[in-house]
């Protein structure tokens, strides 16, 4: 309850903000105030305490691993405040509604990962987009960034009626909201079609939104279209918001649907490794590799909504965190690049060695390479799918997709490291930005070296 | 008292189809007043055209030019936030509906909706969204 309040406050106080504090480089700074409050806040609730007593009737309901999830989403955003508050302020001219729209992502990221009701879950997914929609155009005179705002507005309430669709089924054929089975005078309520309907039109909006295959496709556009910086925010936390929301749905729902939910769940899996990994190989811009990076990580992501089980949860925060943290990097350091195709990262390690190192460490994350996060979010993800004994097939072709993937990642990695150039930045580098990227890699290798270090937060 | 009963029963009534019937004498007079003056009208009233009558009316000026000019965006801004406040007004009609049952506690809670409401209303004020010139 705390970030969902506190963050909608704090957001309309800091719109309030841009009226008396006129200096525009002070706006992060209160943003990553608020992030800090919002921080304490949450891990407060964790143990106990609660700022508001609010009787939700059970729309919402808090648990251990929504809270903690919120605890990452609210650090991964502070870290990616710190590292690209700079480059928010070089988007637009109204630099603090930008922060602001922030905080009332983080608001609907505080209702995803604690809903306990479809309208809940509605409400989520709709106070996660809008913010989104205004973000993705904030780069007004640009062209590029007008039609991926036109595209995502379009495409993203089309799926959202799609999902309103479905829950109106689901209430028809429940008769309720409520994530619970209700309960009839002779037993639970047993499961009738219109219900798996509902859920099949729900399971369409959700993977729209987490951009799995076959509906991913304005991923590209509109990650190569919006300003840098907020694909990082739209690519990486609320992504990984949006995926707790979808399992805390279908851990709810997934036992009704009985077996033919694994197929079709394996089957997304299978086409989203496929198409985020293959069309990556093909991009010549990094930023658009980026956009189909994280479909090919989206399909990663969705081992945990197939095998649903203590690793899978496990899985999904580390992988949560391995991948926000090393995107977020990935980013930080893209917008500082002159030329975002890979040949504008050629010769990177002889100008900016401290860039290139950081970079190397984050893109080795996201390959998933021992002795970084990234090795322990996939080795989670692909051990809940190895526990359930039924799907072996699933592992053995997510593994080699990860393989594909060390092409694309490596492209970059080749070009800092190997490559003749003069990689140009385009806006100068300041030494905090590097301390910062420095202490992102630190983090990245000492998860990757101790995940548990983690993992104990999700139960002490 | 009466001549219609039923219209009176339909409170205490559980819910049948008979509720409904006001509601659908309500709609039948709706589309019915509608159909009946727009056939009316074209069958009683003379058809009588000249070139003056049919020439677009703008208060005895002859009119000149294209109607379809680019328009300030302003307009936009200022017709999309009537909108906005204007429906977020049609929430106090339930409120009123319940005002008595909701107590104290619903009075709060209209309180901070209003409050949250005025939040905005400032926000655009002082953004200088309702400012016609520049």
């Amino acid at each position: 309850m705390n970030t969902i309040i506190i963050s909608a406050i704090f957001g309309v106080l800091m719109m309030f903000s841009s009226i008396s504090v006129k200096r525009v480089s002070a706006y992060k700074y209160i943003a990553a105030f608020g992030l800090i409050l919002l921080l304490i806040m949450n891990i407060a609730e964790t143990y106990g305490f609660q700022l508001f007593h609010v009787n939700t009737r059970d729309m919402l309901r808090f648990d251990r691993f929504g809270l903690f999830f919120n605890s990452i989403a609210i650090a991964a955003t502070l870290i990616y405040i710190l590292l690209s508050g700079r480059d928010v302020e070089a988007v637009g001219k109204n630099t603090c509604d930008l922060f602001v729209l922030i905080f009332f992502v983080m608001c609907g990221i505080g209702i995803m990962s604690s809903f306990n009701s479809l309208l809940m879950l509605f409400l989520g997914i709709e106070i996660i987009s809008i913010p989104l929609y205004i973000l993705t155009g904030s780069d007004k005179k640009n062209l590029k960034s007008n039609e991926a705002a036109l595209k995502y507005f379009l495409m993203g309430s089309f799926s959202t009626g799609i999902m309103l669709m479905g829950i109106a089924l689901l209430f028809g054929a429940t008769g309720g909201f409520a994530l619970d089975r209700p309960a009839t005078m002779f037993g639970p309520l047993p499961v009738n079609v219109m219900e798996v309907i509902g859920l099949a039109f729900i399971l369409v909006a959700m993977a729209f939104k987490v951009s799995a295959a076959p509906f991913h496709f304005w991923t590209p556009d509109v990650y190569d279209g919006a300003p840098s910086v907020f694909t990082s925010f739209m690519a990486t936390i609320v992504k990984a918001a949006i995926f707790i929301g979808f399992i805390k749905l279908f851990e709810a729902k997934a036992p009704d649907l009985g077996q033919g939910w694994h197929i079709v769940i394996a089957l997304m899996i299978v086409a989203t490794l496929f198409i985020g990994n293959i069309t990556a190989i093909f991009q010549q811009s990094v930023k658009r590799m980026l956009a189909y990076s994280s479909i090919a990580q989206a399909g990663f992501m969705m081992f945990a909504l197939f095998s649903q089980n203590d690793t899978s949860k496990e899985g999904i925060i580390l992988y949560s965190l391995a991948y926000s943290l090393s995107t977020i990097g990935i980013f930080a350091i893209l917008i500082k690049m002159k030329d975002v195709t890979f040949e504008g990262f050629n010769g990177l390690a002889r100008t900016q060695p401290v860039l290139a190192a950081t970079n190397a460490v984050f893109l080795l994350s996201l390959v998933g390479i021992p002795l970084t996060a990234g090795f322990w979010a996939k080795y989670y993800m692909l051990a809940s799918v190895v526990k359930m004994e039924s799907a072996l097939w699933l592992v053995i072709v997510a593994v080699i997709f990860a393989a594909v993937s060390v092409y694309y990642y490596f492209r970059v990695i080749q070009a800092m490291y190997f490559k003749e150039g003069e990689a140009a930045l385009a806006t100068e580098v300041k030494p905090g930005f590097r301390f910062g990227l420095i202490l992102l890699a630190a983090a990245i290798i000492v998860i990757g070296v101790m995940p548990n270090l983690l993992l104990n937060w999700l139960y002490f | 008292m009466g001549i219609f009963p039923f219209l009176l029963q339909a409170q205490t009534a559980a819910n049948t189809s008979a509720n409904y019937l006001p509601i659908g004498i309500q709609l039948f007079f709706a589309i019915a007043i509608v159909v009946v003056i727009m056939v009316v009208t074209h069958w009683l009233g003379p058809k009588r055209k000249t070139a003056d009558k049919l020439a677009t009316f703008t208060s005895g000026i002859p009119s000149h030019g294209d109607a379809r000019q680019p328009m300030s965006v302003k307009y936009f801004l200022v017709a999309i936030l009537f909108v906005l406040f204007d429906v977020e007004v049609i929430f106090f009609y339930p409120y009123a509906v319940n005002f008595k049952q909701l107590g104290w506690d619903g009075f709060l809670a209209v309180l901070m909706f209003v409050g949250f409401f005025l939040c905005g209303f400032i926000y655009i004020i002082k953004k200088g969204a309702l400012k016609w010139e520049d």
